[in-house]
């Protein structure tokens, strides 16, 4: 069986191929063509000599959704709500968060209010009938979005959640024009909270005409080129669906690109025995951090497009991650106070760092590693790329050394540790703010620039060993060939527990399950039962499993829940009232890929050589080894530097790495401070 | 260790979040709205000497480095060597806390070894506080005795120990004992965290660079500010404004009465002209508004530490409303500071030259208020949503709508989806105020009309937020923005009626609507383009007659085009440009 997956990102487009039957490998990459993504994609197959017809399952992950939503260049869509709401999705929480900032700016909607429509009908938050659906005003407002010449719709109605008469029969208004595409708010998700509901049914209509117009010029294609197998569209979630579920929930794949890595990351650290791993994502702009204690990639239930302060929410489950403003091109500059300043904002691609000499002039932290000898300038992307150090060295000195009165090896030092501390606060947040103890996790480190600073920020923060997996560079791709079919339900179930129902919870969950039949279509799925509890007149609760028995019943849940708080918070309140606020169902069906086999050793000399490089203040003679030819069981004490394609791994003094059976590095992390 | 670029970088980041981090234990524990949803809070860590060196991000602006009096009461009192490992300390004494009682300070010591290093504290609003009222703290009481408990920098904890006689005697004097005793603890849990991670500090790079790197942070921080101020050009700014007065004083306004002097790089915001201390619940003894005006202008983006105030002069006597001598009546004691903070951006704008905006809101929010005991469970019910109002046009652009004030940042509104499940009201609806803007070649913000049913017998507040008679103010030839609005409906009656009323009793089926106010405009209204003008129409946001009496945009009611010919001949003769 042949699986590939390809991952279209800002610049790149990875491709990873998996051939069952040979247990072969390979991979390619070619230039993103954001106009017409499917020919990234055809570039793709050809390098990697791929025919069509041969692929059995076609993975993707794509930029298309969120492109489009950061873009605005979605749907003209039309918002139907309960009346007396019509500006609840203009209107949204009220809030500033950036408190002192007088020009804040709040989420610009995405449907004006002309195109939003209230229509007679109202439920209390009990589920009962407050004032039935008036089926004349539902049936002209049906008409007005038919007429308003709109693409798509998205109706919410209130305590939809709990009762989804109304939007059903409202739907069934609308499915007269077939043209439209149609989101309603329960089947997106089922939870309370109006502005979010209504937020990520919209985002869902916004961007459905384009991006399922999409997959089926892919399918399409593909098809024409002889394709037989089956699409599968990563999610945020960190999970498949297939293309037909995609193409109505295309609100699911948002976060699709960057979320592919953090999977593999777990699988990886699970299949060499570390279960708790944290995910340490550095490319080009940002560094990512996720954690994924016990083998879990953790989940969160939403975000905000483009930023907490002024995005749009997005409630579907995405994988947790905390991002910050430091990648390879992030600038660096001294204020006007004289405090040196990493990121965020940064070079970019295009100009690029100083080093890439295509008229950049500010000095980045891909820069301060060239002048630090930490990359080899002649050997970067394969050497397809030479660098310039003079112009590293140049711009760090004009822009860091001079105006801070240090050589430009000190300052390119400084660049560095700057950046390493902004990525250790990103990675402690998703560590010790979360209740675990670093102490226990491997970092499992990818992306282009992520291999180089990995030791640094693991031992700032106590972390033992770090992995670097095979493909860094493509981690991405790699992590969408082994992701499993994932859905996610939600039900709001608001009940104090000792009042709570446990059969009409059990039916509840049955209810999802059918749904996550219905869209898996796969016989052998795991089904994962959650509560969100908290202590009754708290508002942020926490996710109980209640697999099994359902469950253990009251008591276990009530135990479970002051553990994770006590571990969470450190404090619990014995006897207090506790209750539920949401059900939750992640169902999955087991991926046809676990682990990614050995990668094969390639003949060549080992050691390349040795280089000079800068680890504290003065520079050290390393060895330089080809990765692509270390044999398993090899050792390499630090310092030395590990060279690969995309990528480069720093061993500071005292880290020692061994190769392991399947090609990972495993780093023990050295005390060189 | 000593300190160089990096170490200072690093301490300059982990202090803000470890604040931070405080923030969100306290905020994710918290078993009331006015901390989860209103983040009416706020975490800080300071030195021996009480100087603020970082207060997390988000939340309530006016709660921005006051911290400082009450650890350095604290001080004078017990002395740096009667501070221990594990003490506890609680204090809400409006002798030196200046706030509405229903604002408790927890704040525990932190060691670095044996030695004090400082102070972690959290500021959180408890849903009760005992005393008249629940909720907002009684907007009615006359003494700090009628407004609750007062707690004067009592030891909770003594070294780890639990005073079980204090913990009950709290406990027993405050009406939802599982909210406030719960969120007592979570602000325990959050201080906890920080002195751990204080230590962890202290023992990583040693207390001396800390200390020296503390220093330099703050000389960093002002400088920035003094940069900001130093372009502004040397004068005595002035600006006067007026408040809604209260019926317990004779409803005569609050005079806000400012005076900003620009020296160089030095600023001195004078409020002593402002009213003097009042019988009426508003007083405080707070600097918040002129050191929230002066972050905006200065450094908004920048974390809040000692340093960001140090070039900041407040001139504000013994006796002023905003500087009250205790016991003074401060149940409502931040209501007027989102004026006062507009008053002195009026001030500046001659300085600023039109790089401001026109007036917001001005106050605390639309609160909705209706408390009573939910038949259906037996059980006490608060209502609580901050409704927010207009923001005024800015030289850029149309003012934000329905957002919370300049005191508030992320203050969120209750989703009416878990108002209607936890309280037994039917919200009817929740919408943008037509016509609501001030008019203005950049439009006001619109204000917000939220109408509330109860579903059973029970309490309303629902007073003049103070923007009722006098609206926010447009600026440059822009027109002011609509006036707030509290309005009830018995069952029965069939309009609403103005009402100005504290912890009222009405039958089930009674139904109130908040207004908040509406931006002032920015620029004269004819100057707007008539396009911007016919898009605010069909969305519904400026009334067909408005665009033409206040626009001079003459739009077609059935086509909604602009008429070309009557909105040239309305606007004809051209009004000049101011600048």
């Amino acid at each position: 069986m042949l699986i590939v997956a390809v991952d279209i990102g800002g610049t790149f487009t990875d491709f990873l191929g998996y051939d069952t039957a040979g247990g072969r490998l390979f991979s390619s990459k070619a230039a993103t063509t954001p106009a017409a993504l499917e020919r990234g994609i055809c570039d793709c197959l050809e390098k990697a000599g791929v025919k069509a017809g041969t692929i059995d399952a076609f993975v993707h992950g794509s930029t298309i959704a969120i492109n489009t939503v950061l873009e605005r260049k979605g749907a003209r869509t039309a918002l139907v709500v309960t009346k007396g709401t019509r500006d609840v999705y203009k209107i949204g929480r009220g809030n500033r968060p950036d408190a002192y900032d007088i020009w804040f700016k709040r989420p610009e909607p995405l449907v004006p209010r002309h195109l939003t429509f209230e229509v007679e009908e109202r439920l209390l938050a009990t589920g009962e009938v407050h004032t039935a659906l008036n089926p004349v005003q539902a049936e002209s407002v049906a008409k007005r979005v038919s007429e308003s010449g709109v693409e798509a719709v998205a109706v919410c109605f209130l305590h939809s959640w709990n009762n989804p008469v109304h939007e059903s029969q409202m739907a069934v208004l609308l499915s007269s024009n077939p043209k439209i595409y149609c989101s309603i708010s329960h089947e997106i998700l089922r939870e309370y909270g109006e502005y979010e509901r209504i937020s990520t049914t919209v985002l869902n209509s916004y961007i459905g005409p384009k991006v399922s117009g999409y997959l089926e010029g892919l399918e399409r294609m593909l098809q024409n080129d002889g394709f037989g197998g089956k699409v599968w569209i990563m999610q945020s979630n960190g999970g498949v669906m297939s293309s037909s579920v995609a193409r109505r929930l295309p609100v699911a794949m948002l976060e699709s690109g960057p979320v592919g890595g953090f999977i593999a990351a777990a699988r990886t650290g699970a299949a060499l025995g570390y279960p708790n791993v944290i995910g340490f994502d550095m490319g080009g702009t940002t560094a990512k951090a996720s954690p994924a204690p016990g083998g879990e990639p953790q989940i969160s239930h939403g975000y905000y497009i483009g930023g907490y302060a002024s995005g749009q929410p997005m409630m579907l489950p995405v994988v947790d991650t905390v991002e910050v403003g430091s990648g390879g091109g992030s600038i660096a500059r001294v204020d006007h106070t004289g405090s040196l300043k990493v990121g965020p904002v940064s070079a970019g691609a295009d100009p690029g760092p100083a080093c890439y000499a295509k008229g950049g002039t500010e000095p980045t932290v891909t820069d301060a590693n060239v002048v630090l000898g930490r990359i080899d300038p002649h050997r970067f992307l394969g050497g397809e790329m030479p660098l310039d150090v003079e112009a590293a060295g140049h711009a760090v000195k004009r822009s860091i050394a001079r105006p801070l009165g240090l050589s430009v090896a000190e300052a390119a030092h400084a660049i560095i540790q700057i950046a390493v501390m902004n990525m250790s606060l990103a990675v402690r947040q998703v560590s010790t703010e979360r209740g675990y103890d670093p102490r226990d996790f491997v970092m499992v480190s990818f992306g282009g620039a992520g291999p180089l600073h990995a030791s640094e920020v693991a031992r700032s923060l106590h972390i033992p060993l770090v992995v670097i997996p095979n493909f860094p560079g493509q981690f991405s791709a790699s992590g969408m060939l082994m992701a499993e079919q994932r859905q996610d339900f939600v039900r709001t179930y608001y009940r104090r527990l000792d009042q709570a129902d446990f059969e009409e919870l059990a039916r509840i969950f049955a209810e999802m399950e059918a749904l996550a039949r219905e869209r898996i279509g796969h016989t052998d799925i795991r089904m994962q039962h959650f509560l969100e509890v908290r202590y009754a007149g708290q508002d942020f609760s926490l996710q109980v499993a209640v697999d099994g028995p359902l469950l253990g019943g009251r008591g276990s849940v009530g135990d479970a829940f002051q553990d994770l708080h006590q571990r969470r918070f450190g404090y619990h309140k014995a006897g207090s009232a506790l209750e539920i606020v949401n059900a939750r169902l992640a169902a999955t069906a087991p991926p046809a890929l676990r682990t990614l086999p050995a990668v094969p050793q390639c003949a060549g000399p080992t050691l390349l050589g040795t280089r000079a490089v800068i680890f504290q203040a003065d520079a050290i003679d390393c060895p330089v080894y080809w990765r692509e030819s270390l044999p398993p069981g090899e050792r390499i004490e630090g310092p030395a530097v590990i060279q690969e394609y995309a990528s480069t791994t720093l061993l500071f003094p005292q880290d020692r790495a061994e190769v392991t059976r399947t090609g990972e590095l495993v780093i023990q992390v050295g005390d060189s401070e | 260790m000593t300190l160089d670029i990096v170490t200072l970088e690093v301490i300059r980041h982990v202090l803000p979040a470890i604040a931070n981090e405080m923030s969100y234990v306290l905020q994710r524990t918290s078993h009331n709205m006015m901390i989860y949803e209103v983040r009416d809070y706020c975490c800080g860590l300071l030195d021996v000497k009480g100087r603020l060196l970082a207060q997390n991000v988000g939340g309530v602006s006016h709660f921005v480095a006051n911290l400082g009096d009450v650890i350095r009461d604290g001080l004078d009192r017990y002395g740096e060597g009667g501070f221990h490992r594990g003490d506890v300390l609680i204090t809400n004494h409006q002798r030196v806390a200046g706030q509405h009682l229903n604002n408790v300070l927890i704040y525990t010591p932190c060691f670095e070894g044996e030695r004090l290093f400082g102070f972690a504290a959290t500021r959180a609003h408890w849903m009760d506080v005992g005393g008249l009222s629940t909720g907002f703290g009684g907007a009615n009481a006359l003494d700090p005795w009628m407004e609750g408990l007062q707690l004067d920098q009592i030891k909770l904890y003594e070294a780890g120990t639990r005073d079980e006689k204090v913990w009950r005697l709290i406990g027993d004097n405050v009406r939802f004992p599982d909210a406030s005793m719960g969120d007592l603890q979570s602000q325990i849990a959050a201080n906890r965290l920080a002195e751990r991670r204080i230590e962890e500090i202290l023992q990583r790079y040693g207390r001396t660079t800390v200390e020296q790197a503390i220093e330099r942070i703050f000389d960093q921080t002002e400088a920035s500010c003094r940069a900001v101020v130093a372009e502004l050009p040397d004068g005595d700014y002035e600006a006067h404004s007026l408040f809604a007065g209260s019926p317990l004083d004779g409803n005569r306004p609050v005079e806000i009465n400012v005076r900003v002097t620009i020296r160089g790089s030095d600023m001195t915001i004078d409020l002593t002209q402002c009213s003097p201390q009042r019988r009426a619940p508003i007083n405080a003894r707070t600097q918040a508004a002129p050191m929230i005006a002066y972050k905006a202008l200065t450094t908004p983006a920048e974390p809040i530490n000692e340093g960001a105030f140090r070039a900041l002069k407040i001139e504000i006597q013994e006796g002023n409303y905003m500087m009250a001598t205790y016991p003074a009546a401060m149940a409502s004691w931040g209501r007027t500071l989102p004026t006062v903070v507009d008053t002195i951006f009026l001030a500046l704008e001659p300085a600023l030259r039109g790089r401001l905006p026109a007036a917001h809101m001005g106050v605390l929010g639309g609160p909705v208020v209706f408390f009573g005991n939910d038949p259906r469970t037996n059980q006490p019910f608060v209502t609580q949503s901050i409704e927010g109002g207009g923001w005024g046009g800015r030289p850029t652009g149309d003012g934000e709508s329905a957002s919370v004030s300049v005191c508030q940042g992320d203050v969120r509104n209750a989703p009416i989806e878990k108002m209607e499940l936890r309280w037994p009201i039917l919200v009817r609806r929740r919408e943008l105020r037509l016509d609501s803007g001030g008019a203005g070649q950049f439009r006001g913000g619109l204000g917000v009309e939220t109408e509330v049913e109860g579903l059973v017998e029970g309490h309303w507040s629902l007073t003049d937020m103070g923007r009722e008679a006098y609206p926010p103010w447009g600026i440059e030839g822009g027109k002011p923005g609509a006036t707030s609005a509290s309005l009830m409906k018995l069952p029965g009656e069939d309009a609403f009626k103005p009402v100005n009323l504290v912890r009222h009793l009405v039958p089930a089926g009674t139904a109130a609507v908040i207004a908040t106010a509406g931006g002032g405009g920015w620029g004269d209204p004819f100057h707007r383009y008539p396009e911007l003008v016919r898009q605010d129409v069909v969305d519904g946001y400026v009334s067909i007659q408005s665009a033409a009496v206040d626009y001079g945009v003459v739009i077609d009611p059935e086509t909604l085009e602009i008429d070309v010919a009557a909105t040239s001949a309305s606007r004809t003769p051209p009004r000049p440009k101011l600048r």
